[in-house]
């Protein structure tokens, strides 16, 4: 992991230990979260926080304010359990169990719209995707 | 604490599953999902009761969204050659699955409630909760509808675009956070970072544009 992270030449976080930087990545984005739930909330903009404070972080890196190394393995960690995240929200549907026979109109619409905007994405993405040279 | 950790042990069996049985049915999220809705079915404990007791996991979502643009910027350089396919591909997808999604209940006469919660699945659930507002859909079924949404694009759509011969990963990554969000995200990194990467790029123009349209329906009304 650690000849990947690539650790600047005398840099603070290459002498901290594991864990501790993991405390530190995972510090560094709750706190994006944060800042963009409260950017959302004071501009009064109908998108969710976290999506806000990813696009806060990639322009961050970009910017080279906050360094890949200081949260890379935060980040990989939680990432390899993204879809656990999402159990508490898809149980949700438990509420709606007895709306009774909605349901299959329901299931047939998100289906079609599954479909068919994949479908075009992926297609004409395919499409213009241009070659790359060499591998990567 | 005794619901948080079932859902722990629900999701490690759906890995363990997912490792022995070669399936796309077998996805953890699926699997947790209905060991904890049976769970909740036989104990007659209320979703509130169960909501309550994972806000830890339910926290740590928005930190882990953020950590998706880890490796949009480690693929920097890729993701800005490739920046008309994603933005055309992505874009499209998206208004195409909302037309569906808003032409189709009219014509299957489905009630006003979930027509107008279906109008908003493409996008993930926190954008359409908030677009409830707008769009006076029931939000706890409009929020509900997106992530159902997410969870059956998890499941259906890396076969659906290997029918349909797309093989790249940076098209198969975009199509999929295109109209499955974060679910759909999960599944897609499954595949490698660069789809991942794809489809975290693909959550975020779905969300921009779903809102986009709300506003524009609403302005128009």
């Amino acid at each position: 992991m650690a000849p990947e992270l690539g650790f600047p030449e005398g840099s603070v976080t290459a002498r901290l230990p594991a864990p501790a930087r993991f405390v530190l990545g995972a510090g560094i984005l709750t706190g994006f979260a944060a800042l963009g739930e409260g950017l959302v909330a004071w501009a009064g903009w109908p998108l969710p926080g976290p999506v806000v404070g990813m696009a806060l972080l990639w322009a961050a890196l970009g910017l080279r304010v906050v360094r890949l190394h200081w949260l890379l393995e935060a980040a990989d960690g939680l990432l390899g359990v993204l879809g656990l995240l999402f159990v508490p929200a898809t149980v949700g549907v438990i509420q709606f169990l007895s709306a009774g026979a909605a349901w299959g109109a329901w299931l047939l619409v998100l289906v079609a719209g599954l479909l068919a905007g994949a479908g075009v994405a992926g297609v004409v993405a395919a499409r213009l995707v241009r070659p790359e040279g060499g591998p990567g | 604490m005794t619901w948080t950790a079932l859902t722990l042990v629900a999701f490690v069996l759906g890995v363990l599953l997912q490792a022995r049985v070669r399936s796309p049915l077998l996805n953890p999220t699926l699997v947790a999902t209905l060991a904890v809705v049976a769970a909740l079915l036989l104990t007659r404990v209320p979703y509130e009761t169960y909501a309550r007791d994972v806000r830890p996991l339910t926290f740590l979502l928005g930190p882990a969204v953020v950590a998706l643009a880890v490796p949009m910027y480690r693929l920097r350089a890729l993701l800005a050659r490739q920046w008309r396919a994603l933005l055309v591909g992505g874009l499209g997808g998206t208004l195409c699955a909302v037309a569906v999604d808003h032409a189709l209940p009219r014509v299957l006469g489905v009630g006003v409630d979930a027509a107008r919660a279906l109008g908003t699945a493409p996008a993930t659930s926190p954008v359409a909760l908030q677009l409830a507002q707008f769009t006076q859909a029931p939000p706890a079924l409009a929020a509900t509808l997106a992530v159902l949404s997410g969870l059956l694009g998890a499941l259906l759509l890396p076969g659906w675009l290997s029918l349909l011969g797309v093989r790249h990963p940076l098209a198969r990554g975009v199509a999929m956070g295109s109209v499955s969000h974060g679910v759909g995200t999960a599944r897609a990194r499954e595949e490698g970072e660069l789809a991942g990467a794809a489809s975290s790029l693909g959550m975020g123009l779905a969300a921009l544009a779903v809102t986009l349209v709300v506003a524009l329906l609403s302005a128009g009304r």
